[in-house]
């Protein structure tokens, strides 16, 4: 159960009160590390209340707003906070796809909680994913994809990343993502729900 | 009364005694030509898009020898030259904005902003005309200017060919196969309307919160549009359903109570007013809405169809069935990585589940693309004969 105030009015979706609250603090000035720790305590509640079937995507949605706007203020007065990270994590919509509206619900979440998403945008080529590997040395990957006719390219890019010699673990999803699809590509997970994603970063980060 | 001709009447005989809920001959079989297609005949997704000669010689040798009842139309839903004319934003197109081989999409933005509300409440169509068209189209910037005006010209004149030609390929495969056409005339569900080409999906979802009252007056504003749309689109016919893409209603976008609050009231007001005028809808429910089925079954007896695609089909039948006719059976991920045999062994089984005392199409769950396989798309028609008789 949640007891601090700013969480539970995240978790609401109490817009004003969310902003009353994020200024209310700085003022008195608590860290902004540990108001945005309130703030992701409050989206993981409605992750779980999504999970349980209590929201829908209108309220994670809602509160990937909220939380977003409130970090346009808090975001640069993190620097220097020593803010600890759960880990790395690429994420993109395969190449020939622009869809976005999934990917950003599931980016928005592990931003939530606590992830470092790098994220690549739509319509993103292979090359582009394995630069972003190699770079941030990220152990896991996340596809997104839609469109059926562009499952196709989530498999090429999934080989070429191991042709690239990455063991990065690799996460699909996408509205007409299966098993059998995630097998047909090659990946390593894949998402049915919005929260999904968060389980599977759990899971690998925890090891 | 040729060959033909008389193909014709009894398939279109079965499909209106399956739209009427009632057990034709045997299971009417829906088909469509999708963009897979192209893998087989060497042409570019491209090339599909912009030569509709191409498109449609590509159906025309299709089609012989295909024994199936509803037809749906070639690879092509749009012909880009018309979007080209007036410089429109909404769509990136094979070749222009994605890879040649790549299908269309909606390039989904706030072409409405928040603010314009009130003006849209007023006066939708004169908002579309004097706002939304501006936003969505590089050429109609500045309305009633010399290149607007004729940016105008050019995509009337493009909407008017494309029409043109396509009503003569339909005719040519209605004569020479004997095959029934599936609707006549488009519209959308009103919050869909918003929610899709005026808001955006994050535009829409957040307004739920913020200005609820604005959603609610601006939905019924566009209600009396869309019936007229779906009407006076297909002329005086109302034979055949209009056909009604629906998205924003699938679950789990909305909840329960937003989604009987802001999604169905001007949505089951369409379908009503269509339904006064004898005109039926094909319910085409992209994704999945299985919580809804309750409430849908409270439209009047036969005013739908109702499109099965990742819906709880069982569901769908015991909720819905006797009372609407329903449409689907085969998810599309089927004809992509199943087999012929697969295939053939799931239209064994859908038809014994949904199909047994009348009242169902057997279609594909939602559009195929161009993943599926032509051997499965043709195990489909094929199966659908050997075990869909009465």
């Amino acid at each position: 159960m949640l007891t601090d105030a700013l969480s539970i009015a995240i978790a609401e979706l109490e817009e004003e009160q969310v902003a009353g609250l994020v200024k209310e603090r700085l003022d008195s000035g608590v860290s902004p590390l540990e108001i945005v720790n309130s703030l992701q305590q409050g989206m993981a509640e409605a992750g779980s209340r999504f999970e349980t079937g209590e929201y829908f995507l209108g309220e994670l949605i809602m509160c990937g707003e909220i939380m977003q706007d409130s970090m346009v203020i808090l975001e640069p007065l993190l620097i220097g906070s020593n803010a600890e990270y759960k880990g790395s994590i690429v994420m993109g919509t395969v190449k020939g796809d622009i869809h976005d509206l999934g990917k950003n619900i599931v980016v928005m979440l592990l931003k939530g909680s606590g992830y470092n998403v790098i994220d690549l945008g739509v319509d993103v080529s292979k090359e582009k994913f394995i630069e972003a590997i190699k770079e941030s040395n990220a152990p896991l990957v996340g596809m997104s994809v839609l469109l059926t006719g562009c499952q196709e390219s989530m498999k090429e890019t999934i080989e070429a990343i191991r042709a690239a010699g990455l063991n990065t673990k690799v996460l699909i999803g996408g509205n007409y993502i299966d098993d059998i699809v995630k097998d047909y590509v090659g990946a390593d997970y894949s998402a049915q729900a919005a929260t999904d994603g968060i389980k599977v970063a759990d899971e690998i980060f925890s090891v | 009364m040729n060959e033909k001709e008389m193909l014709y009447q009894k398939r279109l005989e079965r499909y209106m005694t399956a739209m009427d809920c009632g057990k034709p001959d045997m299971v009417p079989v829906a088909f469509g030509v999708g963009e897979w297609i192209t893998k087989y005949t060497g042409t570019t997704l491209q090339e599909i898009y912009y030569d509709l000669d191409k498109s449609n010689n590509v159906v025309s040798e299709m089609l012989p020898g295909l024994d199936f009842d509803i037809f749906k139309g070639g690879p092509a839903l749009w012909w880009p030259p018309m979007f080209d004319a007036m410089g429109s934003k909404l769509y990136k197109f094979p070749g222009m904005g994605v890879d040649e081989n790549s299908t269309f999409q909606f390039n989904e933005q706030e072409y409405m902003k928040a603010d314009d509300y009130d003006e849209f409440i007023a006066s939708p169509t004169e908002w579309l005309v004097n706002h939304y068209l501006p936003n969505i189209s590089t050429e109609l910037e500045n309305p009633g200017s010399y290149r607007s005006t004729v940016a105008l010209i050019k995509g009337a004149a493009a909407f008017a060919m494309q029409g043109g030609i396509m009503a003569a390929a339909w005719g040519k495969w209605t004569m020479e196969n004997g095959i029934v056409g599936q609707g006549t005339g488009f519209t959308k569900a009103p919050f869909d309307t918003l929610g899709d080409a005026l808001r955006g999906m994050k535009g829409v979802l957040l307004d739920l919160r913020r200005r609820p009252e604005k959603v609610l007056a601006a939905c019924d504003a566009i209600t009396p549009h869309n019936v007229n749309c779906g009407l006076a689109g297909a002329g005086a016919d109302t034979r055949f359903p209009c056909f009604v893409p629906l998205h924003r209603g699938a679950y789990p976008f909305l909840n329960p109570k937003q989604w009987d609050t802001f999604y169905w009231p001007s949505l089951k007001a369409t379908i009503e007013g269509m339904w006064a005028k004898g005109k039926r809808m094909l319910f085409y429910a992209e994704g999945d809405w299985t919580p809804y089925l309750e409430k849908i079954a409270e439209l009047p007896d036969k005013s739908i169809i109702f499109q099965i695609d990742t819906t709880d089909a069982k569901k769908a039948k015991k909720i819905l069935g006797g009372r609407f006719c329903l449409q689907g059976g085969v998810p599309t991920t089927l004809l992509t990585y199943g087999t012929p045999e697969k295939v053939k062994e799931h239209i064994k089984r859908t038809f014994d589940e949904l199909a047994c005392d009348g009242g169902f199409i057997l279609d594909t769950g939602g559009v195929v693309m161009g993943d599926a396989k032509k051997e499965n798309a043709i195990a489909m028609i094929e199966a659908a004969r050997k075990y869909g008789i009465y």
